[in-house]
């Protein structure tokens, strides 16, 4: 698994490739915990994290990954800040209807209506 | 990894099957772990398939129901791969498991891995529709962070056994640990409301939902999987 940090404007985009399953699930939850450290350092300027997690080339996810998933929601959430998901795959998108999970994600198809999103 | 800790991992193989690809599969997963240099990564591919042709041919000649037992051993610098001569190749195994492969793992959550790359390998030649090797990729993974996480819990010295099972029209997986178990109506349903935003409890409802069955023996120290190639018909 391969994450990707890079900014537009306020907003914080992970573009994450491979397959997000096993340990390497915690790496990706040190990124996402690192970039909600980061906005609340700058939090003195009204600054929140605005995250957009980019999934499109995501070949699979398993439990944990889905985990570090809703993690990252309830954490950035109690800070203030929204994270959206972008592009789903079929896998991914299956794991999260199957776990009741659609309701509680903002999914996008493009990054223009997930950068929308914050706007 | 601690640098004296040595994991020995043992991958079995029914004589019928070509061992090549997944020694040479398992053996690159391994080798990602380890800070081997691109060139001697390249080269232990190389001996991994000329142990894995070898080992085809001798077990060709032992006939059907034998099975040919790798041994890798893993230590912060070496990586051995012991091949048994001849002689002592084969063990016989019980009719059930004479078509299984087995992979024996130490529990450290690194290996889970492993169970991926097995389980494409096993479905490569196998026509599973894409969506359910997805699904068995998924469910193998989950059983097996449950056996080297909850069950073992991480301890090196107790081993996670997996079997797959390939038939006509099914794979079976059969999952052991050395842990105390469990009682499934015990694990709280993740689709609960007061659960939903849990960040773990899933594994054992994503089992579920990916095989068509999943059964929990010996205290839940044993979980067996089946998926089907069509979905079953009910008469």
């Amino acid at each position: 698994m391969q994450v990707n940090v890079r900014h537009k404007g306020s907003i914080t985009i992970l573009d994450i490739e491979g397959k997000v399953i096993g340990p390497d699930t915690l790496a990706l939850k040190e990124v996402i915990d690192q970039q909600i450290k980061m906005a609340d350092n700058e939090a003195e300027n009204s600054e929140r994290l605005n995250l957009i997690l980019n999934l499109e080339r995501v070949q699979m996810m398993d439990s944990s990954g889905l985990g570090v998933l809703i993690a990252s929601y309830t954490n950035i959430r109690r800070n203030d800040g929204r994270v959206v998901l972008l592009k789903l795959g079929g896998n991914v998108r299956s794991l999260i209807v199957m776990a009741k999970l659609m309701t509680i994600f903002d999914c996008y198809d493009t990054e223009a209506e997930a950068i929308g999103h914050f706007l | 990894m601690g640098e004296r800790t040595e994991q020995v991992i043992t991958l079995s193989l029914p004589s019928s099957m070509q061992h090549t690809d997944l020694l040479k599969a398992v053996v690159a997963e391994i080798l990602k772990e380890t800070d081997f240099t691109e060139d001697i990564q390249e080269r232990v591919n190389h001996a991994a398939i000329e142990a894995g042709t070898n080992a085809t041919k001798n077990g060709n000649r032992a006939g059907p129901g034998a099975h040919t037992t790798f041994k890798l051993t893993l230590t912060h610098d070496e990586l051995t791969i012991h091949t048994p001569a001849d002689s002592e190749v084969f063990k016989y195994k019980p009719s059930e498991t004479e078509r299984a492969v087995e992979l024996s793992l130490p529990s450290s959550m690194q290996h889970v891995y492993l169970l991926d790359v097995v389980v494409t390998e096993i479905l490569r030649d196998a026509d599973f529709p894409e969506e359910v090797r997805e699904q068995i990729n998924l469910a193998a993974i989950e059983a097996g962070t449950n056996a080297i996480k909850h069950g073992n819990k991480e301890d090196p010295l107790k081993r996670a056994v997996i079997l797959f099972c390939l038939d006509e029209d099914k794979l079976t997986i059969i999952i052991e640990d050395e842990g105390d178990g469990f009682t499934r109506k015990e694990v709280a349903d993740p689709l609960d409301p007061e659960n939903l935003l849990k960040s773990s409890g899933r594994g054992l409802f994503l089992m579920e939902a990916c095989m068509d069955s999943v059964t929990y023996q010996a205290n839940g120290t044993i979980i067996k999987m089946v998926k089907y190639k069509e979905t079953p018909q009910i008469s």
